[in-house]
């Protein structure tokens, strides 16, 4: 008894690299660190031009290229300049309506994709992507070749400007409000509307009461993105504006063009960058209460 | 009763027909014709359009255009994995929130964002004179406006959340289960990343490698910024024959991109039947 015991320490022990694991215990530690480095540099990089918009805001130097003094002057003094005070006007009008006309006519269209039969629903799919995929130049290009030939009809000459820019806002808006209203119907209990027209609610009625309160958080996404991109959107206000009318992206450009950007452009940024932020921090929040709200109701 | 909602959708199906499938008939009409604009009366049918396609100030354009988004792209599936892996694999699940910040820097001007990158890419620039002020040093940065690098740096950091957002949705798809059972068959980690994890997100690198190769292609303003003159993207060229009226070469170059972008969409459709990954 006691003899095998001492046989048994004697008998080599076999480690886990015996049957063929390694040890990456220490290679995975290494690894953890260097990935989250490398994605804080990731996600600085995405915020670097951000950083830089916003320390040009505060320089006292209307050069761009070199930082003089740290100054709030802008800040107060954004809309001195009236060539800079209209484009931004511009910009919020068209970007707050193509964003709510497109969320709700979006929402409707959704609506009426998800009862449409199965060959339709997914011949519309296949066109939505059309808007959302295409290059932003042809797009730009195809919108106002429509436009351009649109022109040509008798008492149409100036359609160029307001009307044509928030058309083709639009046009690349809705397929954000589609896509993100669509999944959420799809979780639709379909017996729902059913049971509304059963018992008595007049369809339209059925869909404001029934179908919108539970799929109004991708009402909301569908909004947040439409905004986001009316409201950055450049290549195709460039090719749809016309007769003087500027957003602001399009007053950018030219302004770049000829060297006349000035710190107050960076200061106006700025405070939408942070602006945005609080709204979004703040509908976050909201949304959370929400859902905790319920997560105990149910 | 559900075919009175499902006529909701028509109008919007002859919009996009209006929108996104007229315009190619018309470029594919104007390709054939020579004329100034859209000036229909003085219309002549011809060929010549094509002869622009040889030229290399063309083909350089196009060179430099699928080299770059090539490069971009790859990239960005490199960087924008690492990120989607790292967030899902986070505590930090709130998704909304991981949404706002990948797109809160697209609250601010595009041009306005490649134009302050264009500004650090100068040697003296904004941030090295605020250092110098400071630390009453004095910094110089590499002066890299219009060199490859520069566009691609910008290329990537504006679209890189285009990829980060599909992989994090394929990522969040995969079933937890799935993992448990590759640790239990006797798969490392590792392995189980290579064979289980990575194919399962696929479909995510697919529509995300779309969604950051199209912009790439077609941009103009990156390059324009970014490059200063020296890199010349088919974007650019496009830009510049329709200022100048020249609608038809222009409509040439403008459709061989949709071919690409035809093609691509078909390719999502595959892989995503009803577009939940490109959100």
């Amino acid at each position: 008894m006691e003899n095998n015991v001492q046989n048994l320490n004697d008998v080599p022990v076999a480690k886990l690299s015996d049957y063929g694991y390694r040890d990456y215990h220490v290679l995975a530690k290494i690894w953890k660190v260097v990935s989250t480095i490398l994605v804080v540099v990731i996600i600085f990089m995405i915020y670097l031009s951000i950083l830089i918009i916003a320390l040009q805001s505060f320089n006292s130097s209307s050069d761009v290229l070199s930082f003089n003094k740290f100054t709030t002057y802008w800040y107060t003094h954004m809309f001195d300049e009236p060539s800079f005070a209209t484009p931004v006007r511009n910009t919020f009008i068209i970007s707050v309506a193509a964003t709510l006309i497109s969320t709700l006519v979006g929402t409707l269209v959704a609506v009426g994709i998800h009862y449409s039969t199965k060959r339709f629903h997914q011949k519309i799919m296949l066109l939505n992507n059309i808007p959302l995929l295409n290059a932003d130049i042809v797009t730009g290009i195809s919108i106002m070749l429509i436009f351009s030939l649109v022109m040509k009809i008798p008492g149409l000459e100036y359609i160029f400007g307001f009307p044509t820019m928030l058309v083709a806002h639009m046009y690349f808006c809705l397929p954000y409000v589609i896509l993100n209203v669509l999944p959420k119907l799809k979780e639709l209990d379909s017996n729902m509307m059913d049971a509304a027209l059963d018992l008595g609610l007049k369809p339209i009625r059925a869909l404001i009461k029934v179908i919108v309160p539970s799929i109004v958080s991708g009402i909301l996404a569908g909004l947040i993105f439409a905004f986001t991109m009316s409201f950055d959107d450049f290549v195709i206000s460039y090719y749809t504006t016309g007769n003087g009318f500027n957003n602001l992206s399009i007053w950018v450009y030219s302004s770049i063009g000829r060297k006349g950007l000035r710190p107050y452009v960076h200061s106006f940024s700025t405070l939408v960058t942070f602006g945005s932020m609080v709204i979004l921090l703040a509908i976050n929040f909201f949304m959370g209460k929400k859902g905790v709200k319920n997560g105990k109701k149910h | 009763m559900n075919n009175k909602f499902g006529r909701l959708a028509k109008p919007y199906i002859i919009w996009l027909y209006i929108f996104a499938v007229a315009p190619a008939i018309v470029m594919s009409f104007l390709i054939f014709t020579d004329m100034e604009g859209l000036d229909l009366a003085n219309l002549k049918m011809t060929l010549d359009n094509f002869s622009q396609l040889g030229e290399k100030s063309t083909l350089i354009a196009f060179k430099n255009s699928f080299l770059l988004s090539v490069i971009t792209t790859a990239i960005s599936i490199v960087l924008g994995y690492l990120v989607a892996y790292k967030l899902f694999r986070s505590n930090f699940k709130n998704k909304f929130l991981i949404l706002v910040i990948l797109i809160l820097p697209m609250w601010s001007n595009i041009l306005l964002r490649t134009e302050a990158l264009a500004n650090i890419m100068e040697s003296n620039n904004i941030v090295t004179t605020f250092l110098n002020k400071i630390f009453n040093s004095n910094i110089t940065f590499p002066q890299l406006r219009g060199t490859y690098f520069s566009v691609v740096f910008g290329l990537v950091v504006t679209y890189v959340p285009f990829m980060i957002m599909p992989i994090y949705n394929s990522l969040e798809k995969i079933d937890r289960s799935v993992e448990e059972a590759a640790l239990d068959l006797g798969l490392t980690e590792m392995q189980k990343f290579w064979k289980v994890i990575l194919p399962m997100s696929s479909k995510g690198i697919i529509t995300g490698s779309i969604m950051v190769f199209l912009p790439s292609l077609s941009g103009f303003a990156i390059p324009k910024i970014l490059g200063s003159g020296n890199i010349v993207m088919i974007g650019n060229v496009i830009e510049e024959l329709f200022n100048n009226m020249n609608y038809n070469i222009g409509s040439l170059l403008a459709m061989i991109i949709l071919v690409v972008i035809l093609f691509s969409i078909t390719i999502v459709n595959k892989v995503d039947k009803e577009g939940e990954m490109l959100l």
